[in-house]
């Protein structure tokens, strides 16, 4: 076992004793769950007047009780919902080494910083692809038992990829989030960072700039605001890869060389 | 001679704060070096420092003979640490906090663990999650992961923290048996001094970031050394009296002090000699200077 699998086997130790994936998990799958309970309500436009609000709420997020619709919910979940529940895992990744000031313990080591940090990225990467496996897979699941109709192989093969596409664009942008938990050395100032990114996004999106705003790009190619939308454009994915290279090379900076006082 | 190590002018400035200013330290391989001070004297910041942590504002590191030239790189193969109170992932056993620090040390053999786990008397606690240790336990597994691979130097911050007596003499003799037994170098810092005084064949005193004072072993001796205090009425006929009788005594304040081995073990004689004299003692105790003494001298009258 040479130091890069001996860093990897000890991230993945970790994530799989935490409680953390269980409530990353339990926590994302109300997505599918609250999706299946917009079909139910669509698909019975009698029981939706009755339950006056909500069905008014499901009409707005989902349109029609499809199959279509479910995986355009899911979709924009991942994107939406994933910046949040995604900095939830790279928060504690990086955040609890210097919480549990363990830290200190990764520094002085013959295998190295860098192999460290690499390890904890990859165990992000895979982690969060499998919720969103796990998310699609409940989905399923949920939209069978409501029985929605709609269903076609070639539907479930883009769904898939367009779910698979929105996690991939958001999880670029954990690489400040990861920087964020080094440098504030802990859970808040990540958190603080990802609410206050989500809310320029907003805005941007708003503003028409959505766009050039790389924390606004997952929601538009999840077709949060309207179909045309999720037709990405090169310069996103550009802003969007590069947020995550700059994001990347500043946390590897960060680790190698910043003062390690806790 | 090689020194385990060496730094030559190292400092490390936060702001306006000099917390280590210009150290120059030599640690000899095989020698048990206590680093003694005060809190925020610049104990742990000397340590981080030389395990690579922090970069220093000056001057030079150098750890088994490698000059740590950039934060991260350096001999920690061959290094044991322990900084500041001992950290651990809470949710891991005992054996597997102690597996992952194998693993990420490039260890092959897993019986490491086993015998790590046994030197430091965990074993009824190896499958405990370490979040539900004791701070005593909690200590010997930060001990233990200091110690797993088997280090030629152990760079220590505070060892005897959060140990109960039979803990510190457990630790102790450990610590005595690697250096003497194994040539291991120990450096370690703290601030209870006579856990230091009993363990350190060498020592230094830092403070407000300074190396103010090195001791070594036979200055450490002396201080360990024993003294008779005497007080009589009449101090200078005293004194003379005993000069008459062949002793060396040393007049201080308001006492005679005496260092002769033949005094400290029987002090009657002098009590003897005195009442004969005609000055008969007021106050006969033997006394022994400790560390404390010395550290507070030192430490007290530095501002």
């Amino acid at each position: 076992m040479n130091n890069f699998t001996s860093a990897l086997w000890s991230e993945a130790l970790k994530m799989r004793r935490s409680k953390v994936p269980l409530f990353t998990a339990i926590g994302l799958s109300m997505v599918p769950l609250a999706g299946g309970l917009f079909m139910i309500i669509l698909k019975d436009p009698e029981a939706a007047r009755s339950m006056g609000l909500i069905s008014t709420k499901a009409q707005i997020v989902a349109g029609t009780a499809d199959w279509t619709a479910f995986f355009g919910l899911l979709t924009q979940a991942i994107a939406a919902g994933g910046l949040i529940l995604f900095s939830i895992i790279t928060i504690w990744v990086f955040g609890r080494e210097f919480s549990d000031r363990t830290v200190k313990e990764l520094l002085a080591l013959p295998t190295s910083r860098e192999i460290i940090v690499t390890a904890k990225f990859i165990v992000i990467v895979v982690w969060t692809f499998a919720m969103t496996a796990f998310i699609f897979g409940m989905g399923l699941v949920v939209g069978t038992l409501v029985v929605i109709p709609g269903w076609s192989e070639e539907l479930l093969r883009t769904s898939f990829i367009n779910i698979l596409g929105a996690a991939a664009l958001t999880l670029p942008l954990m690489s400040f989030v990861a920087l964020l938990a080094s440098m504030g050395r802990g859970y808040l100032p990540p958190f603080g960072w990802t609410f206050f990114t989500m809310a320029l996004a907003n805005i941007a999106a708003i503003m028409g700039w959505g766009d050039w705003f790389p924390w606004a790009v997952p929601s538009l190619f999840s077709g949060v605001a309207g179909p045309q939308s999720s037709q990405l454009e090169l310069h996103s994915l550009i802003i969007v890869i590069l947020t995550g290279i700059i994001g990347l090379a500043a946390t590897f900076y960060w680790w190698r060389n910043a003062d390690q006082t806790r | 001679m090689n020194h385990a190590i060496e730094t030559d002018q190292l400092s490390k400035q936060y702001g306006d704060v000099r917390a280590v200013d210009n150290v120059d330290l030599r640690v000899k391989q095989g020698e048990i070096y206590g680093f003694l001070g005060l809190n925020g004297a610049g104990k742990t910041t000397t340590i981080r420092a030389l395990l690579g942590m922090i970069r220093p504002s000056g001057g030079s590191v150098k750890v088994l003979g490698q000059t740590l030239v950039q934060s991260g790189r350096g001999p920690w193969a061959r290094v044991g640490h322990l900084v500041e109170s001992p950290s651990a992932y809470p949710e891991l056993s005992v054996r597997e906090n102690l597996d992952v620090a194998r693993r990420l040390h490039g260890i092959q053999n897993p019986k490491v663990v086993d015998d790590v786990i046994e030197q430091l008397t965990l074993t009824s606690y190896a499958d405990r999650k370490a979040g539900t240790l004791s701070s005593g336990n909690f200590q010997r597994l930060g001990l233990a992961r200091a110690l797993l691979h088997r280090p030629e130097l152990l760079i220590l911050d505070e060892p005897a923290n959060g140990l109960d007596p039979a803990g510190l003499v457990e630790i102790r003799k450990l610590l005595i048996s690697l250096a003497q037994e194994n040539g291991v170098t120990v450096f370690m810092s703290s601030h209870i001094l006579t856990e230091v005084d009993r363990l350190a064949t060498r020592m230094g005193i830092i403070h407000h970031g300074k190396l103010i004072e090195e001791l070594d072993a036979d200055q450490l001796e002396k201080l360990r050394a024993k003294h008779l205090e005497v007080r009589v009425r009449d101090l200078v006929s005293a004194y003379a009296g005993l000069q008459s009788a062949g002793y060396q005594p040393v007049l201080k304040e308001d006492m005679i002090l005496m260092e002769e081995a033949h005094v400290i073990e029987h002090p009657d004689d002098i009590a003897r000699i005195l009442v004969n004299g005609g000055t008969p003692p007021t106050h006969l105790a033997v006394k022994q200077q400790n560390l404390e003494e010395h550290f507070m001298q030192l430490t007290g009258g530095i501002k």
